[in-house]
């Protein structure tokens, strides 16, 4: 009887290896025109909506481009002053009616997906419902300065701002993609981060919704009747791996088509390799430091007994060789950032004024202020206390992890010491959001404008919120002030120069350094562009030629 | 009778093992550090959120709305997936059981297998062979063994995907016998990760117990009055020899559905372990409840599945079970 049942399982694995064979082959299609093509993009994080205001998942915007339009966007230049350089997308003009006042003409020709019409009473739905607290959307606070937003009539909204200021037009457009108040009016905003809506939306960019597989992928396809012009690839499917190495080994396996961050050196050199991909460096908009918590851990209302002295932040800065870090671990996927901004944003200029590496320096301000190795045991004490503290690193974060060692080993050069805390990033965010931290090795993402990121981050406005180390300089606060309402690019430009300046000097943290990015795309894709703020914005422009067309380009369904 | 008063004592026990494993797990996460927000999310986005999610009342009272709305048959809403944890669950569950299934049938296939023919070849040089192989792979990592398998099965030679479960193109679902044929294809290299390592063990197990049946008298009276070789080894040796193997198949969930979590993360395959792996990290309370839920009823029921076949393979273990029953209606 076993014998007979061990033919049948050899029998059974015989089937198995017929039909997994078949399933090996791919299948030929039928389209092999112009506008034909799939890209696969190999993403690690699957977003939990896909309705814009309700998330700053970096995924779900990549797929928001698609899906919703703003009224407007940045240019490859990604400068943010003035409206010179912005393109229109929903709106086809506008005019400004008075210092305040900005007025928007939507495009007639734009419609939703169902049919409806794109209206003015959808920009002023939008408005309200980005700023409606139940919706806790992380845009919010960007749109402080935009007093209303109202409709003259369907097809013409007006922007009111509290305040004249350089960047009130990428305020207006950048930061909200229009929603269709016919769909969402009824569902109660408290409701949003979790209404079906936002699992199969309903949009009115170059590309419509066609299913959301769990845990798998997300797909698109191209709306051919889209108003400025049919997208360039029929389908685009994002690819959910929640590794990276795994997401860019499917790119290098030919498996998937795009990934737009390799990260690492390793990474960007074995996608060189696959003679399959074009590589393409952009921007990054990302940056990362050591916050020194200026407030005592988990009781802001006192000075933190080491990071509150403005003069020993300024010693631990000065013991770093922040150069050699990122040659050693980034190579040239890295810089040294002149200050809390990004590559991304346009006041980023290397010979801004920082804290140089001078360890000599760095222990004589220590001693001087009484941090001398009083027991001969190498660290550094006063009073009896130890020069110690904790490096608080997610343990997620490979790179973060190794760069706290190597933190930990230029301390303890100059006589402190500093022990690693590698904790989950829930813990990390819980840590760090309280103020119940010493320092903490924290990244921050800017959009292209300085004002916004570094008010959240670094001034009183960010106080509860982002600015976690409660970093606080009246002079600072004043400066990014001027910087933000300066009526001139140039203008604005130096006095960020000396904002940048003045917290260098305070050594709220050490920036440690910025990404830059490198993607890797399949060589049949032509027109490939990557926008720097973000890397699909221009996706609907990318096209396949007909004759570099893959079995998987062609495939009808 | 006995026999069924024994089955709703184990019933009732399996109830109560399954309340008491979710009671725990949902104080143990409630207690642990962390919050259900990223790294950078602004702390009072973060704040509302929490309120909205009703985490800002006292554990007692989030236990005990949690309890009433179980009793309703609700599980919850996921914080991360921001979608009822019921769909969630239904979406990943028949994944993990597809690659836990196929695991389990690679294990003990080969397994068995494997110990059957060292057993019979015992202390020769197939079985001294096997023996180091299997102990070899015995103590590969599962950790190690999948991205090792990944790269060159996937990455270098293409013959299998590098993750995923299906093909998102030819196949977003199984639809068709070409699509079924793909999710095999998609399954191999994670099925093998998990299987193959259990097997390694399975096939240690099973010979070490043919062999101590071997030595059993009416295994020797058999051999004396001439039986073939080929009949011991498959009717005396290996249906006595099945006990541990039983056993083993109860004790085999625990460790498929632990290490389902490690293999459908590094495969990408979109099965409850990575869900549950994920809500771990995000705080997702409301999720890892429930995929405890989920598993310790798995588990529960895997190993009153094996007692029940125990039953049925050792007449001998029914007389007890039904004797111990008898002792407690007493």
């Amino acid at each position: 009887m076993l014998s007979a049942m061990l033919r049948r399982s050899a029998f059974s694995y015989y089937i198995v290896l017929t039909v997994a064979t078949l399933g090996a082959c791919e299948r030929r299609g039928g389209c092999t025109t112009a506008g034909c093509g799939t890209l696969i993009d190999a993403a690690v994080v699957e977003p939990p909506t896909l309705l814009p205001p309700s998330t700053e998942d970096i995924v779900a915007s990549d797929i928001a481009e698609q899906l919703f339009l703003k009224l407007a966007d940045v240019g490859m230049s990604t400068n943010t002053v003035g409206d010179e350089d912005f393109q229109p997308l929903l709106a086809q003009r506008w005019e400004w009616d008075g210092p305040l006042t900005l007025v928007f003409h939507i495009d007639p020709r734009a419609r939703w997906q169902d049919g409806q019409r794109v209206t003015a009473a959808d920009v002023e739905f939008t408005f309200n419902a980005y700023n409606d607290s139940a919706v806790a959307s992380p845009f919010r606070p960007k749109l402080q300065r935009i007093e209303k937003v109202t409709q003259r009539d369907s097809l013409t909204a007006v922007f009111r701002f509290r305040e004249k200021y350089p960047e009130m037009f990428y305020d207006a457009v950048y930061h909200m993609r229009i929603l269709p108040a016919h769909l969402l009016r009824s569902v109660p905003r408290e409701q949003w981060r979790t209404a079906p809506f936002g699992r199969q939306p309903v949009g009115d960019g170059p590309y419509r919704f066609v299913r959301w597989q769990a845990a798998q992928s997300i797909e698109l396809v191209a709306d051919t009747t889209f108003f400025l012009g049919r997208p360039g690839i029929r389908r685009l499917i994002w690819r959910f791996t929640p590794s990276l190495p795994v997401a860019v080994q499917q790119v290098i396996a030919d498996q998937a088509d795009i990934r737009e961050q390799l990260v690492t050196p390793d990474n960007v050199e074995r996608a060189k390799a696959a003679k399959q991909l074009a590589i393409y460096p952009f921007r990054g908009n990302v940056y990362t430091f050591l916050s020194f918590n200026q407030r005592a851990p988990g009781d802001t209302s006192k000075p933190h007994p080491l990071f509150g002295d403005r003069d020993v932040r300024r010693a631990l800065t000065m013991a770093v060789d922040r150069a050699s870090l990122v040659k050693s671990t980034l190579g040239d996927l890295g810089q040294v950032p002149p200050g809390p901004i990004s590559a991304l944003v346009g006041i980023w200029a290397p010979d801004i004024r920082q804290l140089p590496y001078d360890t000599a320096q760095a222990a004589r301000l220590l001693s001087l202020h009484g941090w001398r190795d009083h027991d001969g045991d190498g660290i550094r004490d006063k009073d009896g206390q130890p020069l110690a503290f904790h490096i608080l690193v997610p343990s997620s974060s490979g790179l973060r992890k190794q760069y706290a060692r190597l933190l930990q080993e230029q301390f303890r050069a100059i006589g402190v010491r500093a022990e690693i805390d590698e904790l989950e990033g829930s813990v990390v965010a819980q840590r760090t959001g309280s103020g119940n931290y010493d320092t903490a090795i924290l990244s921050r993402s800017n959009d292209p404008s300085p004002g916004s990121g570094i008010t959240q981050s670094w001034t009183l406005a960010g106080f509860g919120g982002s600015n976690f180390g409660r970093y606080y300089n009246p002079e600072f606060e004043r400066i990014v002030q001027r910087a933000i309402s300066a009526p001139k690019r140039d203008q604005a430009r130096t006095l960020w120069r000396y904002a940048l300046e003045t917290i260098n000097a305070d050594a709220p943290g050490i920036f440690l350094y910025a990404l830059a990015n490198v993607g890797a795309v399949h060589k049949r894709v032509e027109n490939v562009q990557f926008r720097p703020d973000s890397w699909a914005a221009l996706l609907r422009t990318w096209r396949i030629p007909p004759d570099r067309l893959i079995d998987r380009d062609r495939v009808e369904r | 009778m006995t026999g069924g008063v024994w089955l709703l004592r184990r019933l009732v026990a399996s109830v109560a093992i399954v309340f008491a494993v979710i009671t725990f797990i949902f104080i143990l996460i409630h207690l642990a550090p962390g919050k259900p927000c990223s790294e950078n999310l602004d702390p009072r986005v973060c704040t509302l959120l929490t309120r909205q999610f009703g985490l800002d009342q006292p554990i007692a009272v989030q236990y005990w709305r949690y309890l009433v709305e179980l009793a309703h048959g609700n599980l919850g809403m996921s914080f991360s997936l921001r979608r009822p944890v019921w769909d969630a669950l239904v979406e990943t569950v028949p994944f993990t059981l597809q690659l836990a299934g196929a695991a389990l049938v690679f294990d003990f296939l080969l397994g068995l297998g494997l110990g059957i023919y060292q057993a019979a070849r015992v202390n020769r040089l197939p079985d001294l062979v096997l023996g180091n192989a299997t102990l070899f792979i015995y103590s590969l990592p599962t950790f190690w063994l999948a991205p090792i398998l990944l790269l060159v099965f996937g990455e270098k030679l293409g013959w299998f995907p590098v993750g995923g479960a299906s093909d998102p193109i030819f196949c977003p679902q199984v639809d068709s016998l070409y699509c079924v044929a793909d999710r095999l294809w998609h399954l191999v290299l994670p099925a093998t990760t998990l299987g193959v390592v259990g097997a390694a063990g399975t096939a240690r197990f099973q010979r070490a117990a043919m062999l101590e049946v071997a030595s059993q008298d009416y295994v020797r009276t058999a051999r004396a009055k001439g039986v073939p070789e080929r009949q011991i080894v498959l009717r005396h040796q290996l249906r006595n020899a099945l006990l541990s193997f039983i056993t083993r198949f109860g004790l085999a969930f625990p460790f498929l559905l632990t290490g389902a979590v490690l293999v459908e993360t590094i495969f990408a395959w979109p099965g409850m372990g990575r869900l549950a792996f994920d809500a771990i990290l995000t705080r997702d309370y409301p999720v890892v409840t429930a995929s405890a839920l989920i598993a310790s009823t798995v588990v529960v029921a895997g190993n009153l599945l094996a007692d029940i076949l125990l039953g049925f393979a050792d007449p001998r273990l029914r007389v007890h079970a039904a004797a111990d029953a008898d002792v407690v209606t007493a």
